[in-house]
């Protein structure tokens, strides 16, 4: 059974009586990398934990290749895909070792018995996210990047065709944003993942995404390449802002720029 | 000795070396002489000289059975504060935290105001509605707290409270409106050993034994749920059938504890604690570790509670506190754990 | 769903009945002395059969009214055990402590003592004397009396227990005698002043039925707290303001209330027995504890309430 994409057909999912996604539709290949984006509450992260199974679908589908992803059960489907959420309250007391293992679950018997290809596993995964030099130290101890690095590992260790990350540079300085989301599209064409980041930098996106897809208030504005979606209408309509867009003078990619 | 073994080591010697001077101490003083001749002779099967007999019953028949309660009582309640406070993830976590001591209560105090015929199942009506009643207590706070699907953490906390303020406030009616059963009732609330024996030991064994065995099977279930509900589903943790066995294991091996030994606070807050203070905070250690220390803990406190004002007994729950918390703050500050939690 | 939950649970709470505390048989321990002597059995105060055979030489006792029972009746010598409360007479305090603060009774030294009987009162669970029984001790369990023919009837029977039946009938008699003589001075009195007995300062006072409001009547008073429904009854003020009684009487004097505490209360002082200071401390112990003091509880209530009637 060989996963090629994730496909999310027709999603709706409401929170109480308040619908918070309307009717998406969205497919993620195996060795692409789609940005999701949109201005704050405009659902990308409980789109995030919809695909993940976290949440209740009101109507809809979520496929992995064919079967659906909500009738797996939750070891099956953490073996399918991974979420590297948010590096906000994580237990402080697991190291960062500790805390990648975890990722090893969807393999492990119920008592969380781990062997030495498990142990190999998470040193790469470590290694990968650039978080091995710190990998003993407690996760309470680590800055808000290196958290994030250690989420990363984990979901790598989990050794999912699909990976799904909600924000994943918020508290990224500079320098460890550009690495990260370089590291991620590295993943995502040379380990053949199908990946999807909730981000808020548009230039970042439009930099590494190979698709992107815009989210206002619970509904699919657009997706598709860069260029066709981040255009100055819907980018101003979106975040009720002019905007220009350029290009970028050094790179194949539109550079947005706030004001007239 | 591989490190990985130390703290199970410790613990165990601990816990023996605390069955010992429980075995040893109590209100009537056995020189270290003859114990080690009753000893002697249970090992190899000799009779005993006619001056030892009662001393020999005194350990067999009232130390013996009593500590095993007590270790039983001890274990139940480290190992359940432990699943409380990793299900909760909340360090204020104890197993009363969802209503099993104030149900407890409420229904022991219900029984007593009842003239029950001095008959194998009249004197079991105090413990079995104490049990009822903690269990029922549970499920009606379960059931309070769902939304949908799910059981959020804050409403069973929040649904607990309700229901045990409620249920406490009733059994302080009952008790001052009650004829002359006062005494009684605040006995069995505050904590002890008072109807030790074998058969007591059997009718809680097989409850704790599930319960406990259930809990020390999720020990790394419990560690994913130090994520969050939703960062364990989606590494694989099927999250609400999780937290329902394991509310129900804990509540299940804490009421069956409480039902004959009455309410004892303070181990399952603290004894968790310091084991994640000395061990670490993974759970599949803490659980086995807690359960042995909160035996060990247990039995110290009885050994304290019978024999600092002998003749006197005090009830065990109160050494406890008065006992553990400094214990407990000694260890804190001595601690290099920061962020231990 | 809640249908389900409680068919588990019945069936739960069952099991853990199943392998619970079985019934202990009363053993039969032999008394040890020189003659012979046949098997009789007693009625306890939980209906069960106890059987002794001859008198019990080692008793333990496990309430301060059986203490003062024994050694009234004069089988004091053969009390080789006693609660902590057992303060009366002086040299029950010579007699080994066992216990018995919070409910709480010290099993080790009860069984070190080798008693060969063992009497629970009124305020020991049934759990307790369960737990004795399963030592293997006789447990003979002596249920409060209500009204003095019944703590006759108790004292009767702790004559035949222990041999001292003659001292167990002279007992009774000089009580009855005592109590007829209380009577006779009172014969001629002609108002039952309201009496307020307090047991504790919160304030709770001793409600119908209990020996204090027998006594009270007996002494020619009227319980203040015989209205209300049950044996240890909290009152208000705005009550006792109402029934103003004629007296009151201080069974917690042994906890520090006095005339002066009570006059300092915040409302009280508006109380004509406030007002003329009849405010009188009493040793609680002589209503409360259902023994031979009783009678002496009795006369001293007579003597306080109608002092006329001594003169």
């Amino acid at each position: 059974m060989e996963i090629r994409a994730l496909k999310i057909e027709a999603l709706t999912v409401f929170y109480g009586k308040r619908c918070a996604l309307q009717d998406i539709s969205l497919e993620i290949q195996r060795g692409q990398v789609m940005a999701l984006i949109g201005p704050n509450g405009a659902g990308k992260s409980t789109l995030i934990r919809a695909a993940s199974g976290v949440l209740p679908i009101q109507s809809g589908k979520i496929r992995t290749n064919g079967d659906e992803f909500t009738s797996l059960a939750p070891m099956q489907r953490a073996r399918c895909l991974a979420v590297v959420p948010q590096a906000v309250a994580l237990p402080p007391a697991f190291t960062a070792w500790e805390t990648v293992l975890m990722g090893r679950t969807p393999y492990l018997n119920f008592l969380g018995q781990t062997s030495d290809a498990d142990e190999a596993i998470v040193r790469h995964a470590l290694n990968r996210a650039d978080a091995l030099d710190f990998a003993d130290r407690r996760v309470g101890e680590l800055s808000g990047g290196e958290q994030q690095r250690v989420l990363l590992a984990r979901a790598l260790a989990q050794a999912t065709p699909i990976l799904l990350l909600d924000e994943p540079t918020a508290h990224l300085d500079m320098q460890y944003q550009v690495a990260l989301m370089h590291t991620i599209c590295q993943l995502a064409h040379e380990d053949h993942l199908a990946v999807m980041i909730a981000m808020h930098d548009l230039n970042l996106a439009a930099r590494y995404a190979d698709s992107v897809a815009l989210l206002v208030q619970g509904r699919l504005e657009a997706v598709g390449n860069p260029n066709e979606v981040l255009t100055p209408e819907r980018i101003s309509s979106a975040y009720h802002l002019p905007v220009q867009v350029v290009q970028h003078p050094f790179q194949k990619a539109p550079l947005i720029l706030p004001g007239e | 000795m591989s490190k990985r073994f130390l703290p199970y080591v410790i613990n165990l010697g601990l816990l023996v070396a605390a069955v010992i001077l429980s075995l040893a101490i109590g209100s009537v003083f056995i020189a270290p002489a003859d114990l080690w001749e009753i000893l002697r002779n249970w090992l190899t099967h000799r009779p005993l000289p006619a001056g030892l007999e009662t001393y020999s019953f005194i350990i067999s028949d009232i130390r013996l059975p009593r500590t095993v309660l007590v270790l039983l009582t001890g274990a139940a309640l480290g190992g359940s504060g432990t699943a409380y406070q990793g299900l909760f993830r909340n360090p204020l976590a104890d197993p009363y935290l969802i209503g099993v001591a104030s149900g407890a209560g409420l229904g022991a105090v219900l029984a007593m105001s009842i003239r029950w015929p001095y008959s194998f199942w009249g004197l079991l009506a105090v413990p079995m509605s104490a049990f009822a009643a903690a269990m029922l207590t549970v499920l009606l706070v379960y059931i309070m707290a769902r939304v949908g699907q799910t059981v959020p953490t804050t409403n069973l906390i929040l649904s607990g409270v309700a229901f045990s303020a409620f249920a406490t406030a009733l059994t302080s009616y009952l008790i001052i409106s009650s004829q002359g059963e006062v005494r009684r009732a605040l006995g069995w609330l505050m904590g002890g050993a008072s109807q030790s024996s074998w058969q007591t030991v059997l009718a809680i064994l097989p409850y704790l034994v599930i319960g406990l065995g259930v809990l020390l099977m999720n020990g790394h279930a419990l560690n994913l749920l130090q994520f969050g509900d939703d960062q364990a589903q989606q590494l694989g943790l099927p999250v609400m059938r999780t937290k329902t066995v394991l509310l129900l294991a804990a509540s299940l091996a804490t009421a069956a504890a409480v039902s004959f030994s009455g309410i004892i606070g303070f181990i399952g807050l603290i004894v968790p604690h310091v084991m994640r203070l000395w061990w670490g905070a993974d759970y599949r250690r803490l659980l086995p570790l807690s359960i042995m220390a909160g035996g060990g803990f247990l039995i110290l406190a009885d050994i304290l509670a019978r024999s600092v004002m002998r003749p006197q007994e005090l009830p065990v729950g109160i050494v406890t506190a008065l006992a553990g918390a400094p214990f407990f703050l000694w260890v804190l500050r001595k601690s290099k754990n920061q962020g231990y939690w | 769903m809640f249908r389900k939950a409680i068919i588990t649970l019945a069936s739960l709470t069952l099991i853990l009945a199943a392998c619970a505390p079985k019934l202990p048989a009363a053993t039969e321990i032999t008394s040890g002395t020189e003659t012979p002597a046949t098997p009789v059995t007693y009625t306890d105060g939980l209906g069960r059969s106890i059987e002794m055979t001859g008198s019990a030489q080692r008793v333990v006792s496990l309430t301060p009214a059986t203490t003062e029972i024994l050694f009234a009746i004069g089988a004091g010598s053969q009390v080789v055990g006693r609660d902590t409360f057992s303060d009366y007479p002086a040299e029950a305090s010579t007699v080994t402590d066992i216990g018995g603060s919070m409910g709480k009774y010290n099993t080790e030294a009860i069984v070190n003592l080798k008693p060969d009987l063992v009497v629970a009162g009124g305020i020991n669970p049934p759990e307790l004397v369960a737990s004795l029984e399963t030592l293997g001790l006789k447990v003979f369990f002596l249920s409060n009396p209500t009204t003095m023919d019944e703590l006759y009837a108790r004292i009767r029977i702790m004559g035949n227990l222990t041999g001292a039946d003659s001292g167990a009938e002279k007992v009774v008699t000089s009580m009855d005698a005592k109590a007829k003589e209380v009577d006779a001075k009172l014969s001629g009195i002609t108002d039952k002043p309201v009496v307020y007995y307090e047991l504790d300062a919160t304030p709770f006072t001793a409600g119908p039925g209990t020996f204090v409001d027998q006594l009270i009547s007996r002494a020619g008073g009227t319980n203040f707290g015989a209205k209300m429904d049950s044996a240890w009854a909290q009152i208000s003020l705005e009550q006792l303001l109402v029934a103003d009684p004629a007296f009151i009487v201080l069974g917690d004097s042994a906890y520090g209330e006095t005339a002066s505490t009570v006059s300092a209360r915040p409302g009280w002082d508006v109380l004509t027995a406030v007002k003329e200071q009849k405010i009188f401390p009493f040793d609680d112990n002589l209503v409360s504890r259902p023994g031979p003091r009783l009678v002496d509880g009795l006369e001293a209530l007579a003597r306080l309430i109608h002092p006329e009637a001594y003169k």
